[in-house]
């Protein structure tokens, strides 16, 4: 999660409008799903890729990494959407016709759009998203609240991380039934903390005239036209190229 | 004499539980000092510096504004805090937003500025912190030395006329007590009245021109920084020790008016000696 929020943070793209960063990402979305997938799917994961990477600057691992674990999850279901199970007469397991192609087409389709939410998670850090819901009519105290929670996570898993190194420290994990009990009693310290802090916050945030809103002064982001355009022109190239080839194969 | 900007009158406070935390407390802020306040660890500090800007209620005693007993109600404690900025000691404490330039620009919005106005006291805090460069920085990717900055950044873009600070200098590594006090010496030669707690005396004794012992919930005395903090007796009876400057000083039997204020001026004050002893 450091990572991502990391690079999130300092690559080359974080200072482009967000919107030109959504449109793309979502169209690519869509086209991914009424486009025949195998011919648009791979384009559009080698676009986002390649966007990432090469356009954002963001280091391949980092890529690599946020997609592996969606990828574990669909190449273990995949096999199941190949086969049928029967129950008519007893009980058998066959390849159900066509259905090595369903499988196919489902994880193929189901990793371009995964590429396109990673794309965005890791060029976009969350909290430029809160201008757009906010202009999409999300409710103020929504858009605080997840601002305010993104902020204190932060806060919390390092209190969690140096409670854990202390109570290893004096083998609070040495053995199973220690480990157990240790984390029982940090949850309970976290929690606490987390009390503590939200009172503590508050005459912080008193001090400086809180009173019930927080509102922050929103970056200024130029909406790049040409940008914008010379993307979606891509974006409508990989649209083009997924459906002609699939005529032509 | 002129009405202190601040003045702390028998103030009492018991905390819900009903244990007293200040009693029969008495301090002076004047405008344009700089004011020590001086007390070891959990002797109250922070409970008095929250009601500096009206966050408790003293349950007896009163405080008062240029001379006014302070109202708690809405619109007069916006005012109240707008004139008084408090510091808080962890400066996780206060802030929230995501990026630096975002959390300093809190303050200024709630005063009513406008985005322009806002943006330009942004700038002037960033830049009389000395911080300009981590305006777009995430704030949890800050180190320790660099939010606290940012915090007190996020009340001097509030231009308050009195800036309390909670133990500015605690966690900092010297480099960074180096560059804070150079920050607040220019917030106050540009008018600013400061007021910072510390259990560092020899901080005390370099940098304010008046200090206040704290000990047991009550001031026991408040007065010129060299005056109260010769007095040995009672800096032991509040669990603190004269400054080394001071004593050293007196060891060399420096005469009052030139007693030295900084390491530099002491060193300098030791060579000459030094050059008398083995000339």
């Amino acid at each position: 999660m450091r990572a991502i929020d990391h690079h999130a943070w300092t690559n080359r793209w974080r200072d482009r409008h967000p919107l030109e960063k959504l449109l793309p990402a979502f169209t690519l979305l869509l086209l991914t799903l009424f486009l025949p997938p195998l011919t648009t799917g791979p384009l559009v994961l080698i676009g986002m890729a390649l966007a990432t990477v090469w356009g954002a600057g963001v280091p391949v691992r980092a890529f690599v990494s946020v997609m592996t674990i969606p990828a574990a999850f669909l190449l273990a279901g995949a096999p199941f959407l190949a086969i049928s199970v029967n129950f008519v007469d007893g009980f058998s397991v066959q390849l159900a016709p066509a259905g090595g192609w369903l499988a196919l087409e489902t994880t193929v389709r189901a990793l371009a759009a995964v590429s396109c939410l990673a794309f965005l998670t890791l060029t976009t850090p969350l909290t430029d998203w809160a201008p757009l819901l906010r202009r999409l009519g999300t409710p103020a105290s929504v858009v605080e609240l997840m601002l305010l929670m993104y902020r204190l996570i932060f806060v919390f898993a390092e209190r969690a991380l140096t409670g854990q190194q202390a109570q290893a420290a004096r083998l609070g994990y040495a053995r199973f039934d220690r480990s157990l009990h240790s984390t029982g009693l940090l949850a309970g310290n976290l929690f606490q903390r987390a009390l503590d802090r939200a009172q503590r916050l508050e005459r912080g945030l008193a001090a400086r005239g809180y009173t019930g809103e927080l509102r922050v002064l929103t970056p200024e982001r130029p909406l790049s036209w040409p940008h914008l355009a010379t993307v979606m022109t891509l974006v409508g190239g990989i649209g083009l190229l997924g459906g002609l080839l699939r005529e032509w194969l | 004499m002129t009405v202190p900007l601040l003045a702390v009158h028998e103030l009492e406070y018991r905390y819900p539980g009903g244990v007293v935390a200040l009693r029969d407390l008495h301090l002076q802020i004047r405008k344009g000092q700089k004011l020590a306040i001086l007390g070891a660890n959990g002797s109250g500090k922070t409970t008095l510096l929250l009601h500096l800007n009206g966050t408790f209620r003293p349950t007896h005693g009163e405080i008062r504004l240029d001379g006014q007993p302070v109202s708690y109600a809405r619109q007069a404690l916006n005012d109240w805090r707008r004139r008084v900025g408090l510091v808080l000691q962890e400066p996780d404490d206060q802030l929230f937003a995501a990026t630096v330039e975002q959390d300093i620009s809190f303050g200024p919005l709630n005063l009513g500025l406008s985005a322009a106005e806002t943006r330009e006291r942004v700038q002037e805090a960033l830049e009389a912190l000395r911080i300009a460069h981590l305006a777009q920085r995430a704030t949890h990717t800050l180190s320790f030395g660099q939010k606290k900055r940012a915090a007190i950044a996020g009340i001097v873009a509030m231009r308050p006329e009195v800036l309390v600070l909670d133990e500015p200098t605690a966690g900092l590594d010297p480099h960074g007590v180096t560059h804070l006090l150079g920050v607040l010496r220019q917030l106050h030669e540009a008018g600013a009245t400061l007021v910072f707690s510390t259990h560092d005396v020899e901080l005390a004794y370099t940098w304010a021109d008046e200090v206040a012992i704290f000990h047991e919930g009550a001031v026991r005395i408040q007065g010129e920084t060299t005056a109260v903090l010769s007095n040995r007796e009672l800096l032991h009876q509040a669990r603190l020790r004269p400054p080394l400057l001071l004593e050293v000083a007196q060891v060399l039997g420096v005469d009052r008016e030139s007693l030295p204020r900084t390491r530099e001026a002491l060193l300098e004050i030791a060579t000459r000696y030094s050059l008398l002893a083995n000339p």
